[in-house]
């Protein structure tokens, strides 16, 4: 039709300003224009629309400042722009999608539910727009949220975003939605407000329609005019242009919508004859049941398909009885429509909301998104299902899971072990399993060592054996030292004891003494001389001896140190009269010569000390024999 | 009531089967399309779990037209024990270019052409000659294709740069055995281990690591881990003998976003989807490959799956791959199946 074609395109700019200013003013949520497809005579889809509903991201592109309008329709631009580019990401996955300003995530659900309802299509008669451009009639469809998805396709999706009210009514060869979040109940002069709202814009798509519209029906009260006259003057006309039946109620007068109606649904009939019945039938039941579940009286229910039933099936008692009759009759009907019917709408709402999800993350679709499909391996799940799956379950979970992440890497590590065995490389699997404690112990274990080892050291120099620096040589030496020097501590103690009691007796063994160690001492260094040197010191010895007892004894005492050195071995040979510490003053004297002396021999005889001690130099000082003897001269006559 | 297995019921188009000689664990898909491409042919790989040093890698040619699953035997090769991971390089530049990566003892290069399989190269981070801890399982950067990230039992995690064949980093990244790695982003990456703990490195700041997870019962191993390629926050992980599945937002750590538990024996496998970023598959120990789908509120009950698959034994691995979303793989027993979505 010529009209259609210049309706469905050309939707007018103005539609838009239309829509959006209708629905503002009603403050509904949205407002929808379904236009009749070119390609595709009677199916109806998007035309265009307005957004007024709730708003979760704002968006601003621009940086000046949009009154309440402009954003508005920035909105609905915006909200057109997603659903454009989801679908073409859709169609063509490999292609980047065209970004869009929005995000699906931005959106609310009312939005969605908007977005969404742009990818619909209706054939002849189908769907709640369909069915307003068969008619031509409003119509109101309260508790849309809660609809059976064969009366209104897009019931869940209404239900996600809280639509509760859709109203359709044809328009300029399509069909104008309205949405709202609100419950509203039906209210003829709301639409015939929104009507006069439209026709108040001019619009400058000259199509066919109004100039068959007599000139009366152009003012703002035209519309009940054109209400009135229309079913008369374009009777003949419907045929063609069935879009013009604008026969919504348009005033509280029922008698007036009653008969309205009456002619036009009559007209229908005839025009579609069984089809439309049938549709008829359908569309009544729904609305029914709409108005049933609003509970209104029949004097607020002034939809007209309250109305119908009345007229149709000539009843005049109470809406209950008609409903019921229509009820009984519609059945057989029905089953066979809306199987079809709702076949179609099931498919074509789950393959939309699956084709935008797979391009979008947000929609709450729970159990309605099931595959029903049969074209997938994948059932629906469902709780009673689970106890028929019932695989016994023995040994371990997760079994070969668990093989996989522990015995694999063990049969790799058994496989090298053995390898490993015959190269002697078994440290190095140990590697890997060294502890933080480990390196603790080690290193203190090594502390300990070296603390050791410096003790030992110590232990060498103070016990000298001038041979073997090993622990254990130390370590009997020392025992040994020990030993020594705890029997001379008893022995100098003892003869400490001793002496204090023979004092007396002392002095007269001396001379006996004294006489054998001259020729003993003297014997020692010079051989050759010995014979002269033996009778002079006898001689001397003699002659002092016979001179002085006492004074003989000390000379000879003083006569008795012998210093010989042979080799490295500092031989010292004394003789003195023994007093207390003598001894110990003796050896000091020797180390501060610094001779070390290796072994002590000392004996006291009646009050004479006899030493002979073997000692070697400390170092690489070396004393004379000369001033060893001074010097021991010197400890024997101090007193 | 509803016959468990689903198997007789099937039509081939939306189930195709493989009869492995022996039982399979390790599977991967090609990203390239095979050179003759005139049918649409895929290339899969199977690696078999057979306990004793032989094993073997099988590749399949999966014909979508066809859809026939069927093995070429001239692309077959042996493997050291059993494969842990099979791995195919994630953008081929050409079809001639398709790398097989496999681990197990080491990781190991493969090129598959068209009617042979030569290998590339051995990586082998040990100093000495011989040492170098058994890998438990590696990822292929998608972004950064010559980095593979691999997991040992020596807690140490190695990115390797294959291309030039050097390691490029080595992290000790757990206190325990690391049993699974996967990459975030170019430089990121996040790994599981026998510690319990789910940690996310990054290559630029190595000296640190973030917990996001760690499980309950201390020392409970997290045995796998996936990371959503869809939405980067969110990643999935399993616990030894459990049979829930933890979703986790990285953005939020330690506490799980959700926990999938309608599984009613462990979860073995589980893998993202790779055109939604909501939708995860999971599957496990009673036979049932579960597709979910997480949904902005959960419910009180818990999180439902949205549909299932029931096969007639354990389903030990799973794999959905980007180059064929509509298909899901899964292993059990000796077979290898494709489930179409």
């Amino acid at each position: 039709m010529a009209t259609d074609n210049q309706t469905r395109e050309k939707v007018p700019e103005n539609l838009n300003k239309q829509l959006a200013v209708a629905v503002r003013s009603i403050q509904w949520s949205y407002a929808i224009f379904w236009s009749i497809s070119s390609k595709q005579p009677g199916v109806l889809k998007w035309g265009d629309g307005y957004y007024n509903g709730d708003i979760k991201t704002r968006k601003t592109v621009q940086a000046e400042e949009l009154n309440a309008d402009q954003l508005g329709l920035q909105r609905s631009e915006q909200l057109r722009e997603l659903y454009v580019s989801l679908s073409a990401g859709e169609t063509n996955p490999q292609a980047r999608r065209p970004t869009a300003a929005l995000s699906p995530e931005d959106l609310t659900d009312a939005e969605w539910y908007y977005l969404v309802c742009m990818s619909f299509v209706f054939n002849v008669g189908q769907g709640l727009p369909g069915r307003t451009l068969a008619k031509n009639q409003t119509v109101w469809l309260c508790n849309a949220h809660r609809a059976d998805t064969k009366v209104f396709s897009r019931s869940l999706l209404a239900k996600s975003a809280s639509i509760q009210t859709v109203v359709c009514f044809p328009h300029l060869g399509g069909v104008v939605e309205l949405g709202a979040t609100e419950l509203v109940l039906e209210d003829k002069k709301l639409i015939q407000n929104i009507k006069t709202s439209f026709l108040e814009v001019p619009y400058p798509i000259a199509s066919k329609i109004p100039d068959q519209i007599p000139d009366n029906a152009r003012n703002n009260n035209g519309l009940i005019y054109h209400q009135i006259n229309m079913p008369e003057t374009s009777l003949n006309q419907l045929v063609e242009y069935p879009e013009v039946n604008n026969c919504s109620p348009n005033n509280g007068s029922n008698d007036f919508g009653t008969k309205q109606l009456n002619e036009e649904l009559n007209m229908v009939e005839d025009i579609d004859g069984e089809g439309c019945q049938m549709q008829s039938w359908q569309f009544m039941d729904d609305e029914i049941s709409n108005c049933v579940n609003n509970s209104t009286n029949s004097s607020d229910c002034t939809s007209q398909t309250c109305d119908n039933p009345e007229d149709i099936v000539p009843v005049s008692n109470g809406k209950k009885e008609t409903h019921n009759e229509i009820h009984e009759a519609q059945k057989t009907n029905q089953q066979k429509l809306n199987s079809s019917d709702s076949r179609g709408d099931d498919i074509h709402y789950q393959s939309v909301l699956s084709n935008l999800l797979k391009s979008s993350q947000q929609l709450i679709l729970g159990p309605y998104f099931s595959n029903s499909n049969k074209e997938s391996s994948f059932i629906s799940w469902r709780k009673d299902r689970l106890s028929s799956s019932q695989i016994p379950r023995t040994g371990t979970p997760q079994r070969l899971l668990k093989k996989v992440l522990i015995e694999v890497a063990r049969m790799h590590e058994n496989c090298r072990l053995e390898s490993g065995k015959c190269d002697g490389k078994r440290e190095s699997l140990s590697k890997p399993e060294i502890d933080e404690i480990d390196r603790n112990h080690v290193l203190s274990e090594r502390k300990r060592r070296e603390k050791i080892n410096e003790r030992f050291l110590i232990l060498g120099s103070l016990v000298p054996s001038g041979g073997k620096v090993d622990k254990i040589s130390v370590l009997d030496r020392t025992i040994e030292r020990l030993r020594e020097l705890e029997k001379r501590v008893e022995e100098l103690e003892s003869h400490r004891d001793v002496d204090m009691l023979d004092s007396r007796t002392r002095s007269k063994s001396y001379d006996a003494i004294e006489r054998t160690s001259d020729n003993y001492g003297t014997n020692k260094n010079e051989i050759s001389k010995k014979s002269s040197k033996n009778k002079r010191k006898a001689g001397d010895m003699e002659e002092q001896r016979t001179n002085n007892g006492c004074s003989l004894l000390r000379d000879s005492s003083n006569d008795d140190i012998t210093v010989s050195v042979v080799d490295d071995v500092v031989l010292i040979e004394m003789r003195c009269l023994w007093r207390e510490n003598v001894l110990l003053e003796v050896m000091e004297a020797i180390s501060k010569l610094h001779l070390d002396s290796q072994s002590v021999r000392s004996s006291n005889n009646d009050g004479i000390l006899s030493l002979t001690i073997k000692s070697q130099f400390k170092g690489s000082k070396t004393a004379s024999t000369g001033s060893i003897t001074q010097a021991l001269r010197k400890v024997i006559r101090r007193r | 009531m509803e016959n468990s297995t689903q198997e007789s019921n099937l039509r081939s188009e939306i189930c195709v089967t493989y009869d492995s000689p022996y039982p399979i664990y390790a599977m991967a898909v090609s990203n390239a399309a095979a050179a003759s491409a005139s049918t649409h042919i895929r290339r899969i790989a199977v690696g078999s779990f057979i306990e004793e040093f032989n094993n073997r890698v099988d590749i399949l040619s999966f014909d979508h037209d066809a859809l026939s699953l069927k093995p070429t035997p001239s692309l077959s090769f042996d493997h050291p024990y059993p494969p842990t991971k099979l791995m195919f390089h994630p953008t081929p530049a050409t079809s001639a270019a398709n790398i097989l990566a496999s681990s197990g003892d080491y990781l190991r290069l493969w090129d598959l052409r068209d009617s042979s399989i030569e290998p590339i190269s051995v990586f082998n981070n040990s100093k000495t000659s011989e040492f170098c801890a058994p890998l438990t399982s590696f990822d292929w950067n998608e972004v950064e294709p010559r980095r593979i990230g691999t997991s040992s039992i020596d807690t140490t995690c190695t990115i390797w740069d294959i291309e030039k064949g050097v390691v490029e980093t080595q992290l000790i990244a757990h206190d325990k055995e690391v049993y699974d790695i996967a990459w975030g982003e170019a430089g990121v990456f996040a790994s599981v281990s026998a510690d319990g703990s789910v940690r996310i490195f990054d290559l630029r700041d190595k000296e640190h690591s973030t917990i996001i997870y760690e499980s309950p019962q201390p020392d409970t191993p997290l045995l796998r881990l996936a990371w959503n390629k869809q939405d980067l926050r969110y990643m999935a992980t399993i616990l030894m003998d459990s049979n829930k599945i933890v979703i986790l937002d990285i953005r939020s750590p330690t506490m799980p976003v959700a926990e999938l538990e309608r599984h009613q024996a462990s979860v073995n496998a589980i893998a993202w989807a790779p055109q939604s970023s909501r939708h995860i598959c999971s599957a496990g120990d009673d036979g049932q490959a579960l597709l979910w789908e997480l949904p902005t509120v959960a419910g009180p009950n818990g999180i439902d799956p949205i549909s299932m698959y029931a096969a007639g034994a354990e389903i030990n691995q799973l794999q959905w791959s980007e180059v064929q979303s509509d298909w899901i793989s899964i292993a059990f027993a000796n077979k290898l199946q494709l489930l179409k979505v």
